[in-house]
């Protein structure tokens, strides 16, 4: 999966009122994007293949093509960037990161590939023990956890990131397996990074932007600790973030965005927030910014598209109930078909 | 990560064959570049030689963390433990796994430590003295780093690897020199970072390495003691130089630091209320000179000086020996001067959002439910805020229906 931009424009203000979702277009610009390596940027983006492979599928699944790409292709490809130590890197070849380790767990989780994980994964040996299968990718997750804090580190060179907390729960509880890591001080860690306004930070002490709030929203949804949020002064930071073009920006005074979008606006689904903006203008903003022929979102109207866009402009559109897609998951951003299946049907009753 | 701000040319020119051609050289360059690094580091050549082709291709591709890895590799197992530039590596214990993640991280905190003295100890040819294993080649190497990293740095601003690889290497610096020399690699960051902030005043990756390089200045491994009085010193530049009212980044660590501050000050309970009578002034009278009431930047911090008074626990930063009743009577004093502003400001939801927050707020505070004029005020303010901002209706619906309790 490529994250080359473009080669579509997103509409701009010629688009017509009656706002469709170019389906049919966008589902043709992911499958095309593993056709395009003969351009240098293809490989300019390798570091991030993983991830853009679960950007494009995600996407897929939401718009109902869930078999769109090849399932077996998909499986092969996600355990060749298995590295030795249990996790994946972007690419085959590349080294293991936790980034790229949630989207592969993501991706095997999508397409019901756990199995083939179990059969054909990486034999890991640490510490006397020999693990495998899912297992394996659990020990090399536990692994980045920091036992003093509670946070985690992004791969074997140190450097913490809430971000990387919330993949590791993320990936972790997929894989069924968070009694690996000590989740209660993960929330404590979280809790120590709240600021005045009721947002978070990367750590204790940095300023609250909405990806981080994303994702420390995200961690504590799934260690079932919501209740630790200041649900009011929080859901009137992320409300103020809606600009009067509908878009949502990632911190105040700063320009509207379609990712940022997607964090904010899932942030407030999962304080039950929502409605504290206006869903039929950031829908109308959001359906602005793909490309009608070409396929595929940008950040904004007028901008190159990419799949990381695409990804979160199809699922910020599944969140506002837009018709005709599947429901998204906020905690995940997965289907939410998908997490009942694995993680039962009861999950997220208590939402 | 994926694309900002790109705008597309209205139509779209195919490639003529000449440029098709030139891409797939680049391509295969680039390709070949990434290959040849990786075979040389799978026959563990730790050397100049291949440092330079990771500079190489990282100078084309600063995202390509794996060769950032690469890098690391080759300073830890090759060109550190080195007391001279020879540039083959002599020994190194077999038993190293080169990717070794370990399992815990206790295992992890002392792995690389562990490593690099391994490496020390069973670098036969290191007859150096310390003083000059230490800070000699390895000060070479890590100051030439830091300089291969800037020019990169100020081309990809955003560029989440070279921050992270920064970090690592002046924090190898600190296991490997002495306290005083890493310390100054240090200082010379500060400097650094002041610069970039001049740039790019809200580049969150700056404010939030400088976060980092001033928490190790203040680490005792580098000697260093407090920076709060000259980090809060730097804040108040920032909100006074050019947009400084708008900057969140700047006003969030101003927040941050002002407990230590005073706490550090051995502040009585006189100064602290000075002190919170001038952030007030401050944030106040900026409000009316700059750009009048509109920057939200400046609401969020004036909201964090009431939370010292409203909402006070865990927040009573400034002014932990005010009592009810002093804190009702900073409530009244903000109240009478948000209803002033309000004067020529009457489209500025801000205001009207803060006078129906503070005067609950101050309901709370008195233990008593609103009076008569407090709700009839109320009511208007909130039918204000529903006509400046429409966009949040399904809030002051949820609003409404609180102050009806
Ligand atoms: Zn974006």
């Amino acid at each position: 999966m490529a994250l080359v931009s473009g080669p579509g424009r997103a509409g701009s203000s010629v688009l017509p009122d009656e706002l469709q979702l170019a389906i049919q277009a966008h589902v043709k610009y992911i499958q095309s994007l593993d056709t395009r390596r003969d351009e240098l940027e293809y490989w300019l983006t390798e570091h991030l293949r993983l991830n853009g492979l679960y950007w494009g599928l995600t996407a897929l699944h939401l718009l109902n093509r869930p078999s769109a790409l090849p399932r077996q292709e998909t499986i092969d490809f996600v355990l060749s960037c298995q590295a030795e130590n249990g996790g994946f890197g972007a690419a085959p070849g590349h080294d293991a990161h936790l980034l790229s380790t949630v989207s592969g767990v993501q991706i095997l989780g999508m397409v019901d590939g756990f199995e083939e994980l179990e059969k054909r994964g990486k034999v890991v040996k640490v510490g006397g023990g020999e693990y495998r299968g899912k297992e394996a990718v659990g020990r090399y997750l536990a692994g980045l956890q920091n036992r003093e804090t509670g946070t985690f580190t992004g791969d074997e060179w140190g450097e913490e990131d809430t971000r990387f907390l919330y993949a590791g729960l993320n990936a972790l509880s997929l894989l069924g397996l968070l009694e690996l890591v000590d989740v209660d001080l993960a929330v404590d860690y979280i809790v120590s990074c709240a600021n005045f306004d009721g947002g978070y930070g990367v750590s204790p002490g940095a300023e609250s932007h909405s990806g981080q709030i994303f994702a420390c929203l995200a961690a504590l949804s799934i260690a079932g600790r919501i209740d630790t949020v200041d649900k009011d002064k929080l859901g009137q930071w992320l409300s103020e973030r809606q600009v009067d073009a509908g878009g949502l920006n990632g911190r105040p005074e700063k320009m509207e965005d379609v990712c940022y979008s997607w964090w904010v606006a899932s942030s407030l689904t999962m304080i039950g927030r929502l409605h504290w903006i206006d869903g039929a203008k950031l829908s109308a903003f959001i359906l602005k910014c793909q490309d009608p022929e070409g396929g595929g979102f940008a950040d904004r109207p007028g901008d190159m598209v990419d799949v990381f866009h695409t990804c979160f402009g199809i699922a910020g559109l599944s969140l506002l109930d837009f018709e005709g897609l599947e429901e998204v998951d906020a905690v995940y951003c997965m289907p939410k078909k998908v997490l009942e299946r694995i993680l039962g049907p009861r999950y997220g009753e208590n939402d | 990560m994926a694309s900002h701000n790109v705008a597309r040319p209205a139509t779209i020119v195919p490639r003529t064959e000449q440029e098709r051609i030139e891409e797939e050289r680049e391509i295969r360059q680039y390709r070949e570049l990434e290959d040849l690094i990786k075979a040389k580091i799978a026959e563990r050549q730790y050397t100049v030689e291949v440092l330079e082709l990771t500079s190489k291709l990282l100078k084309k591709n600063p995202e390509c963390y794996t060769i950032w890895n690469v890098r690391r590799r080759l300073l830890i197992y090759g060109l550190f433990s080195k007391p001279s530039d020879s540039s083959l590596l002599s020994t190194e214990s077999q038993n190293t796994s080169l990717t070794g993640i370990p399992t815990t991280s206790s295992e992890k905190l002392s792995s690389s430590s562990s490593i690099s003295s391994e490496v020390s100890r069973t670098t036969p040819q290191n007859p150096a003295p310390q003083s000059h294993g230490k800070n000699g080649t390895t000060l070479d190497i890590i100051k030439a780093d830091l300089d291969f990293l800037f020019p990169l740095m100020l081309k990809y601003p955003k560029c989440y690897w070279l921050w992270n690889y920064r970090v690592w290497l002046l924090q190898e610096g600190n296991k490997r020199l002495e306290a005083d020399v890493a310390r100054e690699l240090w200082m010379r960051e500060l400097g650094l970072v002041g610069k970039m902030l001049v740039k790019d005043s809200r580049n969150f990756h700056g404010w939030g390495y400088r976060r980092t390089v001033v928490s190790e200045l203040e680490s005792s491994k580098l000697n260093g003691r407090s920076m709060v009085e000259s980090e809060f010193e730097y804040t108040t530049k920032m909100i006074h130089g050019d947009k400084g009212l708008s900057n969140f980044s700047a006003w969030h660590r101003r927040s941050k630091l002002i407990p230590r501050l005073l706490d550090e000050r051995n502040a009585d309970a006189a100064t602290r209320r000075k002190f919170l009578d001038d952030e007030f002034d401050l944030i106040i009278s900026a409000m009316y000179t700059d750009s009048y009431p509109y920057a939200q930047s400046a609401w969020f911090y004036y909201q964090f000086l009431m939370t010292t008074l409203t909402d006070y626990v865990g927040h009573a930063t400034i002014t932990p020996n005010f009592k009810p009743v002093d804190r009702s009577e900073y409530v009244i004093r903000q109240l009478a001067i948000l209803k002033d502003m309000l004067d020529g400001a009457e489209d500025c939801k801000w205001i009207y959002n803060a006078l129906i927050e503070y005067t609950m707020a101050l309901c709370q505070i008195e233990g008593r439910g609103p009076d008569s004029d407090e709700k009839q005020d109320c009511e208007a303010w909130l039918a204000e805020l529903r006509k400046l901002d429409p966009l949040r209706s399904g809030r002051w619906d949820d609003l409404e229906e609180s102050l009806r309790k």
